[in-house]
C-alpha cells in the first residue's frame, strides 16, 4: 500500500489523484478500464460515500486503498493513507459485505485476532474490546460463537472489530447489503450515533443513495463501465440526521433524478 | 417406552442375542478347537491379562508395544500428510505434481506395501515405520487437500486487510478451517494404521499383538487366537469411538448444536 | 494468441513421472535386481513371466475369487442396508454390530477362516465378505435412510403397497448407491482377497506374493503385484466408467 507519514497534508487521510485500474479480459487477453481517473479525498473526522451502481467496480476502489490488490503506477495516478502517528504505518479498518467472521474464535478473540495482528499493545486488548462491544450493542457477548449471532449481530461484531483498532480509516463495502430491510435501517441509526461518539474517518461504499444522504457528510457519484465520478456534493445536515428531514428527502430525490439522467446518456452515447 | 429406550433396549438386547447364538453353537459342535465357546474365551482372556505368555511377556508388553508402534508411526504419517497436503493446496505445482503418483500409491494394496517394506527396511521398526507411511500418507494428503481447497477465500481477504502475519494466518485461518478435515483424516487415518502395524507384526516383525495372533496362529490355538483378537477388537473400538470422538466434539464446540449434523 | 490445448498439470504430471523413474533406475543400479529391480528389469521379468501360459490360470484363479466374493458382499451388504433403513429396530440392532466389524483387521478373519474350513476356497472369500460387506451396508444404509421419507410420504399418499414401492420406487432410487457401493466393494476386495489368499489357500496371487516373500525376492513379488494392480486399475477404470454411462444415461440427458 502506497503511504505517507504525516507531513504537509493538512487534515486529508486518504488523498486519491487520477486513479486509473486496468484488467486483462480473460477471453480475449485486451485490457479493459475499471476505474478511469479516480480522484477523491477524505478529510479526517468525515465520513465520505461512494455511491453507484453494482458492479461499477467500487469494492476494486476499496480494495486498492485497503491494499488487496494493486494498481500499477504506470497506469496514471496516485494514492496516499496518511497516519496520525509519525512513526506507525496507517491503520486500515475494514467491513464487507459479509461479516467475514473466524466462526471459530469467540466474538472476543475475533476482535483480538484484529488487535493482534495490527500489533496493538496487550494491555490495551480487553478494554478496546468491551468498549466497542458496547459501542455496536453488543455487550456481555464476548465469549459468544458467531454462529450462535443472526446476521446482523455478526455485522455488528465485525464493525467492532474494524473499530477497535481505530483505524486512520475505515473502509465499509455495502456492509448492510445483505441485510433485511428492517435491520439494515436499525444498523444505520446505530451506526449514526457511533459516529457522534467516537468520530472515525469512514470510507462508505453504497448504491443505495438515501443511505448515503442518511449517513455521510459528502457523496462521490459514480458511473459505470468505467467508473468515474462526475458529481461530488456536500450533505449539509447536522446529526443526528432523521430520514424524514425534508432537507435529506429532497436531496435524495434530486440525486435519484440527476443519476438517472447520466446513466440514460451514457446508455445513449454507447448506443 | 420412548423411541430412544427401545433403541438402546434394542442395541443391548443385541449383545445378548450374539452372545446366546454363539453359545449356543459352541455347544452344539462341542468341539473347543473349532469354536470355543464364549465361557472359554472369557477364560482365555483373563488368563492372558493376568499370566505372562510365551517368553514370560505379559499381555501388557504386547499391546505396548503395538500402540507404540502405531501411535508414533501414526504420528509421522498425519504430520506427512498434512504437510503435503497444504502445500498441495497452496502451490500448483505441487498440487499437479503429487496428482500424478497419489493415484499409484492409494492402489497399491497393503499387503505388497508391508512386504516391500519390511524386505527393504528390516523386519523392525523402521519397516512398520515405512509401511504405515507408504499407505496411510496419501489418504491423509488427498484428505487435507481437498480441505485446503475448500478454504474460505474471503476470510483469508479479510485477514490480510488487518494485516496478521504468516504465524497468525496459520493458527487463526488456515488450521481452524482444516480442522474437520484433519479430524475425518484423524479417525480413519488411525483404523488403518493399528491394521497395517498388525499385519506387519504378523509377517515377523518381533512383539506386539499380530505377533501374538501369528503365535496363536500357527500353534492351532483357536481358543488363544480369538481371545488375543476380541481384546484388541475392543480396545480399538474403545479408542476410535470412544477418545477420538469426544477430542472431536471439544474441538468443534463453536458450531451450534443444530448444524453439528451437517 | 491461442496455445496448445493442454489440460493443465500435464506437463508438471508427466515430468513427475518421467522423474521418478529415472530416480527408479538409478537407484537400482546400487542393488542386485532380487533386493531392487529397475523398471527395465522389471518389464523384461513381467514378460518372462507372462509368457508362461501357467501364470494366467493364477490371475484366474484370484479374478473368480473377487468375482465371487463381490457378488456374495453386494448381496448381503445390501440387504442388510435396506432393512436397516427402512426398520428402525432392526436398525438399532445392527448398527454397532456394523461398527464393530469396520473395525476388524483383514488377517483376523484371514486366520479364523483358516482355523475353521482349513485351506480350502471358502477361506479367502469369508475373508472378503466379513470385511467389504459392512461398507456395502454402510452404503445402502444411509442411502435407503435419505430416500426413506419421501418414500413413506408418497406410499401414504398413493396407498401403494410396500413391496411394490420397494421394487419400483426405493431400488431404481437406490442405484446410485448401490453403484457407489459396489466401487468401493472392487476397489477394497481385490486388496483383501489378496490377505485371504496369502493365508487361506495354495494358489493365486496373494499365494505367489507370500511364496516370493519368504524367498526373499522382490523382484518376483513386484513382478506380480504390480502386473496384478495394473490389471485390477484398468478393470475397475473400463467396467465401471463404461457401465456408468449405460446405467445412468437418463442423467446425463437431463443434465444436458
Amino acid at each position: 500500500m502506497p503511504t505517507d507519514k504525516n507531513n504537509g497534508h493538512g487534515n486529508t487521510v486518504v488523498d486519491v489523484k487520477n486513479l486509473t485500474k486496468k484488467f486483462p479480459d480473460p477471453m480475449t487477453g485486451e485490457e479493459f478500464v475499471v476505474l478511469d481517473a479516480i480522484s477523491l479525498s477524505v478529510e479526517k473526522g468525515k465520513f465520505a460515500s461512494i455511491v453507484g451502481p453494482s458492479g461499477c467496480g467500487k469494492s476494486t476502489l476499496l480494495n486498492i486503498i485497503a491494499g488487496i490488490e494493486t494498481h500499477d503506477p504506470s497506469d496514471g495516478g496516485t494514492l496516499d493513507v496518511y497516519s496520525d502517528s509519525e512513526v506507525a504505518e496507517p491503520r486500515v479498518g475494514y467491513v464487507f459485505q459479509n461479516a467475514r467472521l473466524l466462526n471459530w474464535l469467540t466474538v472476543e478473540d475475533n476482535m483480538i485476532f484484529a488487535l493482534e495482528s495490527q500489533g496493538i499493545s496487550k494491555d490495551l486488548w480487553r478494554e478496546r474490546v468491551d468498549k466497542y462491544l458496547e459501542m455496536v450493542g453488543l455487550e456481555g457477548q464476548q465469549k459468544n460463537y458467531p454462529l450462535n449471532l443472526s446476521g446482523g449481530m455478526q455485522q455488528r461484531v465485525a464493525i467492532a472489530r474494524a473499530l477497535a483498532i481505530e483505524p486512520d480509516i475505515l473502509l465499509m463495502d455495502e456492509p448492510f447489503s445483505h441485510l433485511d430491510e428492517i435491520t439494515a435501517r436499525k444498523m444505520r441509526f446505530d451506526l449514526m450515533e457511533i459516529l457522534m461518539r467516537a468520530n472515525p474517518t469512514i470510507l462508505f461504499i453504497t448504491h443505495d443513495l438515501g443511505e448515503a444522504v442518511f449517513l455521510a457528510d459528502n457523496i462521490y457519484m459514480m458511473s459505470t463501465k468505467p467508473a468515474r465520478i462526475f458529481k461530488q456534493i456536500e450533505v449539509d445536515v447536522p446529526r443526528p440526521r432523521k430520514p424524514e428531514d425534508p432537507k435529506i428527502f429532497d436531496l435524495e430525490k434530486e440525486l435519484v433524478r440527476e443519476f438517472f439522467s447520466v446513466l440514460d446518456a451514457q446508455e445513449l452515447e454507447d448506443g | 417406552m420412548s423411541e430412544k429406550a427401545t433403541a438402546v433396549s434394542i442395541r443391548i438386547g443385541s449383545i445378548f442375542v450374539l452372545i446366546g447364538v454363539w453359545y449356543l453353537f459352541a455347544k452344539l459342535m462341542a468341539d473347543v478347537e473349532v469354536l470355543p465357546g464364549p465361557l472359554a474365551i472369557a477364560h482365555a482372556i483373563w488368563g492372558v491379562l493376568v499370566e505372562p505368555g510365551p517368553e514370560g511377556k505379559s499381555a501388557y508388553f504386547h499391546v505396548g508395544i503395538t500402540l507404540g508402534r502405531t501411535f508414533i508411526t501414526f504420528g509421522v504419517a498425519m504430520v506427512l500428510g498434512i504437510a503435503i497436503g497444504l502445500t498441495m493446496g497452496l502451490r500448483k505445482v505441487i498440487e499437479y505434481s503429487m496428482m500424478s503418483l497419489i493415484p499409484l500409491a492409494l492402489t497399491m494394496p497393503t499387503i505388497l506395501m508391508v512386504f516391500l517394506a519390511v524386505m527393504w527396511f528390516g523386519f523392525n521398526e523402521i519397516g512398520s515405520l515405512v509401511a504405515v507411511v507408504g499407505v496411510v500418507t496419501p489418504y491423509v494428503a488427498v484428505n487435507i487437500f481437498q480441505g485446503a481447497q475448500a478454504m474460505d477465500k474471503s476470510v483469508i481477504d479479510m485477514a490480510r486487510v488487518f494485516r496478521a502475519d504468516k504465524k497468525m494466518l496459520i493458527r487463526k485461518v488456515y488450521i481452524p478451517q482444516l480442522l474437520p478435515y484433519i479430524f475425518s483424516a484423524f479417525r480413519f487415518a488411525f483404523g488403518m494404521t493399528w491394521k497395517i502395524v498388525a499385519l506387519a507384526e504378523t509377517f515377523g516383525i518381533k512383539y506386539g499383538i499380530g505377533y501374538m495372533f501369528f503365535f496363536w496362529f500357527e500353534q492351532f490355538n483357536m481358543e488363544l487366537v480369538l481371545a488375543w483378537i476380541i481384546m484388541f477388537v475392543i480396545l480399538m473400538l474403545i479408542l476410535e469411538h470412544g477418545v477420538f470422538a469426544r477430542l472431536e466434539h471439544a474441538a468443534f464446540k463453536w458450531r451450534p448444536a443444530n448444524k453439528l449434523q451437517t | 494468441m491461442k496455445s496448445l490445448n493442454l489440460k493443465p498439470g500435464l506437463v508438471p504430471g508427466v515430468v513427475t513421472i518421467l522423474v521418478s523413474l529415472i530416480i527408479w533406475q538409478v537407484a537400482s543400479l546400487f542393488f542386485i535386481p532380487v533386493f531392487l529391480p529397475g523398471p527395465v528389469y522389471l518389464i523384461d521379468l513381467i514378460v518372462e513371466v507372462y509368457s508362461d501360459p501357467a501364470s494366467y490360470s493364477v490371475i484366474w484363479q484370484t479374478l473368480t475369487r473377487i468375482f465371487n466374493g463381490l457378488v456374495l458382499c453386494m448381496l448381503i451388504g445390501t440387504s442388510i442396508g435396506i432393512l436397516m433403513g427402512i426398520r428402525k429396530n432392526f436398525e438399532s440392532f445392527m448398527d454397532s454390530w456394523i461398527m464393530v466389524l469396520l473395525t476388524f483387521p483383514a488377517i483376523c478373519w484371514a486366520f479364523l477362516s483358516v482355523l475353521w474350513f482349513g485351506l480350502s476356497e471358502w477361506a479367502p472369500m469369508l475373508t472378503v465378505i466379513l470385511i467389504v460387506f459392512p461398507f456395502v451396508s454402510m452404503n445402502i444404509w444411509e442411502g435407503t435412510k435419505a430416500l426413506e421419507k419421501e418414500l413413506v410420504d408418497m406410499a401414504t399418499v398413493y396407498r401403494s403397497d410396500k413391496w411394490s414401492m420397494l421394487r419400483k420406487v426405493l431400488i431404481p432410487q437406490l442405484m446410485p448407491y448401490i453403484f457407489s457401493a459396489m466401487r468401493i466393494a472392487l476397489s477394497l476386495s481385490w486388496k483383501i482377497v489378496l490377505v485371504g489368499e496369502a493365508f487361506g489357500v495354495s494358489s493365486g496371487v496373494g499365494q505367489k506374493l507370500i511364496y516370493w516373500f519368504e524367498e526373499t525376492r522382490v523382484d518376483m513379488m513386484l513382478t506380480w503385484g504390480l502386473s496384478f494392480m495394473v490389471l485390477m486399475v484398468v478393470i475397475e477404470l473400463l467396467v465401471f466408467r463404461l457401465w456408468e454411462r449405460h446405467t445412468f444415461a437418463w442423467r446425463h440427458q437431463i443434465a444436458n
